[in-house]
């Protein structure tokens, strides 16, 4: 049984078209649900413990990367399979699953093509992608060691490393999202015309759980392009924790 | 056909690498393949390959299935199969391992010991891999 839940900002007269094609493409492929428009008064996690005990096992959210984030945290740890229709082309999580915007969306979901995938967490939230951490200023403490940054350097803890701002890493499938751990991955930047190809070589560090700490002021640490942290922050891997539906253009 | 030495980092078998861009401190061991760029203290195993670049300075007691040196390392090296050193490496600590191959120009300050290392390389629960 599906449960498509609609974001807020889709109550705008202006998707009224819009979310009719995609009801109709969804009746078309049989897998049409009950549908829950949020609004200030009814928030997500209600719709979803309400989808849950009438008998819902896949949640579809249809809305944008922030829509994503939130249905995300609030499903991780229940037994629910996700699904998205991305209702711009702006999507980078419907990017990373290989989901296309809007009607041709629903094929994908018909399909039913089924992934477990990590989730990253920080603190108490959960992430799909990445963390970017904006300072230099900072020590990564494993277990029993700890990884400083020397020069400036790009800091990246990566679950795919898509939204991470360094594109070698998911190309290169330095980090992937389906083998139980993160990687910590400190890239440095260019430092100048005659600088070594070496000396560009990024650092990459497997790990399940570290603390990141400054050296001095809290620094800014940045969870999928969304969501900010202050340090300290610690960063656990979640495996196999989120069953989503993918499609064939999936980056991983 | 003509593959860069340097270009090895590239390859899906490699786990963990210590670019130039950090500094590792303390007891870093995991399962994998190693690549070391940049600087280590403390100690540094691995069940599998260890390659130490020109530019690495390591100052650790290291244990490896097998290794290939070509920067500075100060401590002792425990290799249970193969260890080739380059022209560029520079050792000062013992080594214990099976086969050795010692290109021209490389130091070693210490003492070579050949045989099979008494203990395996590593053996540790920590989470790295």
């Amino acid at each position: 049984m599906y449960l498509y839940i609609y974001d807020v900002f889709l109550n705008d007269k202006k998707y009224f078209n819009l979310l009719n094609k995609i009801e109709n493409r969804l009746a078309d492929l049989e897998i049409k649900g009950k549908i829950c428009r949020l609004n200030l008064l009814k928030n997500m996690s209600e719709a979803i413990d309400d989808g849950i005990k009438q008998g819902v096992n896949t949640i579809v959210a249809v809305g944008n990367d922030s829509t994503f984030g939130k249905v995300v945290n609030a499903i991780a740890d229940k037994d629910i399979t996700l699904g998205i229709i991305p209702i711009d082309g702006n999507s980078k999580i419907a990017e990373i699953l290989g989901v296309p915007a809007e009607e041709k969306a629903c094929d994908v979901l018909a399909q039913r093509l089924i992934k477990k995938l990590d989730l990253g967490k920080i603190n108490k939230q959960y992430f799909i992608d990445s963390v970017s951490i904006d300072d230099n200023n900072v020590s990564l403490n494993f277990e029993k060691y700890q990884i400083s940054p020397v020069g400036k350097t790009m800091i990246s803890i990566c679950n795919l490393g898509f939204l991470s701002g360094n594109d070698s890493i998911y190309q290169k499938k330095l980090s992937v999202p389906t083998d139980g751990w993160l990687e910590a991955v400190v890239t440095p930047l260019k430092s100048g015309l005659f600088s070594k190809k070496n000396d560009r070589m990024p650092s990459v560090f497997p790990f399940k759980k570290i603390l990141v700490e400054s050296r001095g002021e809290p620094v800014t640490v940045t969870i999928d392009q969304q969501a900010i942290f202050k340090t300290p922050v610690e960063i656990t891997v979640a495996p196999k924790k989120l069953k989503v539906i993918v499609g064939s253009e999936r980056l991983f | 056909m003509f593959k860069n030495n340097e270009d090895s980092y590239k390859s899906d078998k490699i786990e963990t690498i210590i670019g130039p861009s950090v500094k590792v401190e303390g007891e870093f061991a995991g399962d994998g393949d190693i690549i070391v760029e940049g600087i280590v203290i403390g100690t540094l195993k691995t069940k599998n390959h260890l390659r130490i670049g020109s530019e690495a300075k390591v100052q650790a007691e290291i244990s490896a299935a097998s290794a290939f040196i070509a920067g500075d390392v100060s401590g002792n090296i425990t290799i249970e199969a193969d260890l080739d050193l380059k022209a560029t490496a520079k050792i000062h600590g013992d080594i214990v391992c099976s086969q050795i191959s010692i290109e021209k120009g490389a130091t070693i300050n210490g003492k070579i010991s050949m045989g099979s290392p008494k203990k395996p390389a590593i053996n540790n629960s920590v989470m790295e891999k």
